[in-house]
């Protein structure tokens, strides 16, 4: 078991610096995922811990040890890919002990490996099969079992479930999970999906056009993300973001115009410096942070454009109609209790739901 | 980006070897020899010796001339019918489609002693198939071989006959490779399969159209066994010598290794001009 | 649609059909026709072939022109070194060539884009440019002519099965060879035991267009094993063409032996050859 520390780590492709200097670390047993949009350098960073790729700059150290001149195979991890990566033409039994038969290990302990990995994974009966003969759960498992085989300080996933169903899954998830509970060691996971992120980690590292944007905890980053960016990219369905003005100061709290809302004030403690007056901010309120008329501090009139219903809640899709601007929002609703088709709808939003963001997109606290 | 040179070396270095020895400085050295005079020992340098003695020789335009006028016809039928074998072969209507494939590239793996001999055979004046066959309707004997003309229609009947099927392996994968749903568009469209084959099979093909074009033309600039074997050593009276026998009879028989070279690098700025007006004709439109 | 357009386009389908039939039908009996009579000439006797009556049937006198053939030339003998070379060589060329195709296909090293350039920029050149030096260099500086590391070694410069395994490998996941790699195997196993066999259909296409490019060789062995004793069947059986005082049923035998192996090896296999060609791999 080991921790994973990431100092002022810098990748460059030929010209292109693809990763800009990222700080982490991760302690030892810590399950953290590295979450952000497809071509943010998740992949990347996760391939130069596991020694695919140099490091341009900086340094990575697995349990305290600088790593960067080691090779992968002596950095004592395992990494699960994206495409599973089985050798095709291998057995089950074969593509498990593979690794191991290739670096000279005694044959008892492969076998008594092998055999420890797949009733972990509960794939024994699948032994004697080949890939291609297996479902998609049943190759991640063997891709699992194969990193498991390893004994690792270290487990790196690459997006092991983007291959699956909606509702394997879901199901596999809760697999990783559990696996990461029985064997306790350090685990590395990149994912694009902020849903897998907040249900698997311990710590979330969001990381945007090769920034890391913040570190923390999965609910530390909902409810108190450090921009704009996180606060976009954390919830689902996305947070709305209203165009506001700063238009004075009352007693330590800002009060600011939502400019598309004809003329609706917020007043917003704040523990930071005010920004100027007459200044862009954005308001940020999360689709669960819309009130019944008059319950807020703010009533906002909107039109509903349409309505989705999944059974314990309900999405409305509304604009906030001609007053200035149109801008679109999405509100959750309880199930059922909502109106579409151009009807008018009074929400409610409350200062102490609602984050300010000033126009660079940085969190205004 | 992580650089492997002592593994990659370890891989290549085998190849690397035996490629430098026997290809890459044989192609340098036939360049040096062609300035040298090789039948004095030892050997003199003499920039102009060789290729002075070449923009002058007879032997040399009629060899060059030979092998452009085979090039110029041999390879447009060939490769006309290469296309005209794999579109048909092509066709979801036809039946038997394994009997037919065999038939047009069995050729392929005949080697070129063995056909030039059924060839040579076969066109015989008096005991040959053809001739016989000709006669049996009513026409007269050919003298294939004491005649440059019907000399050089056998030379270019075999090679064609030799290589129709292998560039039409090469087009049919071509074809296959044309995603079904262009042609099915073209039809809803009202295209008839005539328009359909030049408004959108042959550009399609283009590429390789041109590739196999330009793997014909350098194959046959360098034709050797079908005029040493089928017309005798470029018979009758060097009506079908080649470059390739040319290159042959001084360097191999006159021991003239100099002169030799001359007439292969002939050979490769020729090929070299093939390849430049390849790219120029496969070019991505800007 | 009504049954009758239905009706009619069926009608219009047999049409097309036919004229495919009877178009492509004689085409392919003149294409085949050479192969016939090959087999047809190496049945028959040599004053059966040189008389004035058409056969276009098989006779039955092949055996005695087999041994007319090795009593010109000792054909049975070549037909071995033959063998011999075709397999030496396509093995070693097969690995050599593989090699380099993984190295680049799979590393980034000091002088890629040069080894790459200098590879496939002379792909095009014609052989006839390396065949005076190479003579010379074989034949005079080693003194190798007439042995058999002559008729193997040079030709195993051809640059085609790097480019066709270059990119076979590299259409291969990636990953399977990291996953590897972390797994903490060998670049030379991953080679050996994960590339390899994966690259199997890849294998054998290539190995049989060499087999048969080494089979059907004939310049180069008629240049540099020229001693009777050290010919391949080629170039055995060129010797004899052109000759007055010869036995053609003989040399058709010879044909036939040369030709009908490589035809079964091209039934059983259609699908490699194929691939292999259609790759460019050959020439
Ligand atoms: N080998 C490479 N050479 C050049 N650019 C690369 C290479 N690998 C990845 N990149 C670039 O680096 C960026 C990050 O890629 P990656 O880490 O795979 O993203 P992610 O996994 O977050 O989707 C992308 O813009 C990608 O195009
Ligand atoms: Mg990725």
């Amino acid at each position: 078991m080991a921790a994973v520390t990431l100092k002022n780590v810098i990748k460059r492709f030929g010209v292109f610096e693809i990763v800009h200097g990222a700080n982490i670390d991760i302690d030892d047993g810590e399950f953290v995922v590295f979450v952000g949009p497809s071509g943010c350098g998740k992949s990347t960073l996760l391939r130069m811990i596991a020694g695919l790729e140099d490091i341009s700059d900086g340094e990575i150290a697995i349990g305290g040890k600088v790593v960067n001149d080691v090779e992968a195979a002596d950095r004592g991890i395992a990494m699960v890919f994206q495409s599973y990566a089985l050798y095709p033409h291998m057995t089950v039994e074969q593509n498990l002990s593979f690794g191991l038969r290739m670096t000279g290990n005694p044959k008892a302990d492969t076998e008594r490996r092998v055999k420890r990995a797949s009733e972990i994974l509960r794939i024994a009966e699948l032994m004697k099969r080949r890939p291609r003969q297996l479902s998609g759960g049943q190759r991640q498992r063997v891709a699992i079992g194969r990193a498991i085989v390893r004994e690792p300080q270290v487990f790196l996933f690459d997006e092991p479930l983007s291959n699956l169903d909606a509702e394997l899954r879901v199901q596999m998830r809760v697999e990783i999970s559990r696996l990461h509970k029985e064997l306790g060691v350090t685990m590395v996971y990149v994912t694009h999906d902020q849903t897998e992120a907040m249900t698997l980690a311990d710590r979330i590292v969001v990381l945007n056009a090769g920034n890391i944007e913040q570190i923390g905890a999965p609910l530390d980053l909902y409810d108190d993300p450090a921009n704009r960016f996180v606060a976009g990219f954390v919830g689902s369905p996305k947070m709305n973001f209203l165009a506001a003005k700063m238009v004075g100061a009352d007693n330590g709290a800002a009060v600011v115009e939502l400019v598309n809302h004809r003329g609706a004030r917020l007043r917003k403690p704040l523990s930071d410096a005010l920004p100027a007056t007459g200044g862009d901010v954005v308001l940020g309120v999360r689709p669960e942070h819309f009130f019944d008329a008059g319950q807020g501090d703010c009533d906002l009139t909107l039109k509903a454009d349409v309505a989705e219903h999944l059974g314990s809640v309900s999405y409305v899709y509304a604009n906030s109609g001609t007053g200035g601007g149109r801008e679109e929002l999405i509100i959750e609703r309880e199930a059922s209790r909502h109106r579409a088709n151009g009807d008018d709808l009074v929400v409610s939003i409350k200062a102490d739901r609602s984050l300010l963001f000033d126009a660079t997109g940085a969190r205004i606290r | 980006m992580r650089y492997q040179n002592a593994t990659a070396y370890r891989f290549l270095a085998p190849y690397l070897l035996i490629f430098s020895i026997f290809w890459l400085w044989p192609i340098i050295d036939s360049f040096l020899i062609s300035f040298q005079a090789t039948r004095t020992v030892p050997w003199r340098f003499a920039p102009t010796f060789n290729w002075g003695r070449l923009i002058g020789d007879p032997a040399f335009f009629n060899a060059l001339k030979n092998t452009l006028l085979i090039l110029v016809i041999q390879v447009p039928v060939m490769i006309s019918l290469a296309i005209v074998m794999a579109v048909l072969l092509n066709s979801p209507l036809l039946k038997a489609r394994g009997l037919f494939r065999f038939a047009f590239f069995a050729p392929v793996v005949v080697g070129e002693v063995a056909y030039s001999a059924v060839f040579r055979l076969m066109f015989n004046l008096d005991y040959g198939i053809i001739n016989k066959l000709l006669n049996g309707i009513g026409l007269p004997s050919v003298d294939w071989f004491t005649n440059v003309t019907p000399a050089m229609a056998v030379i270019m009947m075999a090679v064609t006959w030799r290589w129709a099927g292998y560039n039409a392996i090469i087009l049919l994968a071509g074809l296959q490779s044309i995603p079904e749903d262009v042609y099915e568009a073209a039809t809803l469209d009202r295209v008839s399969k005539v328009k359909q084959f030049f408004y959108i099979t042959l550009p399609l093909l283009k590429p390789i159209i041109v590739f196999c074009a330009v793997l014909s033309i350098i194959g046959t600039m360098q034709l050797f066994t079908e005029p040493f074997l089928i017309t005798e050593r470029g018979g009758p009276g060097g009506g079908t010598e080649t470059l390739g026998l040319l290159l042959y009879r001084q360097g191999f028989r006159s021991l003239n290794f100099g002169y030799a070279s001359a007439v292969a690098y002939t050979m490769a700025g020729l090929a070299i001009a093939i390849s430049l007006v390849q790219i120029w004709l496969t070019r991505e439109p800007k | 649609m009504t049954s009758h357009s239905r009706v009619s386009r069926s009608q219009a389908r047999l049409g097309r059909s036919i004229a495919l039939h009877l178009f492509l039908t004689p085409l392919a009996l003149v294409w085949l026709f050479p192969l016939w009579m090959m087999v047809v000439f190496s049945t028959m006797p040599d004053n059966g072939i040189f008389s004035p009556d058409i056969e276009l049937l098989p006779h039955g006198n092949f055996l005695d022109n087999v041994s007319n053939l090795q009593r010109g030339t000792n054909f049975i003998g070549a037909i071995g070194i033959s063998v011999s070379v075709a397999v030496t060589y396509t093995f070693l060329s097969v690995m050599l060539t593989s090699m380099a195709g993984w190295a680049l296909a799979r590393y980034n090293f000091f002088g890629k884009g040069m080894v790459v350039a200098i590879i496939f920029g002379t792909i095009t050149l014609p052989y006839a440019v390396v065949l005076i030096p190479q003579f010379i260099m074989v034949a005079r500086d080693f003194k190798l002519a007439n042995t058999w590391v002559a008729l193997i070694v040079p030709p195993l410069f051809n640059s085609l099965g790097v480019l066709f395994m270059r990119q076979s490998f590299s259409m291969m996941p990636h990953e399977l060879f990291d996953a590897a790699k972390v797994e903490g195997v060998k670049e030379w196993r991953i080679f050996l035991f994960v590339a390899l066999p994966l690259a199997r259909p890849m294998l054998a296409a290539l190995a049989i267009i060499l087999f048969l490019a080494s089979w059907n060789n004939y310049l180069w062995p008629l240049l540099i094993n020229s001693k009777p004793g050290a010919m391949t069947a080629p170039v055995a059986l060129g010797t004899l063409i052109g000759l007055t005082k010869v036995s053609w049923g003989g040399i058709m035998a010879g044909a036939v032996m040369l030709t009908a192996p490589m035809l079964v090896v091209f039934v059983l296999l259609q699908r490699h050859f194929v691939a292999g060609i259609a790759a460019g791999a050959i020439k």
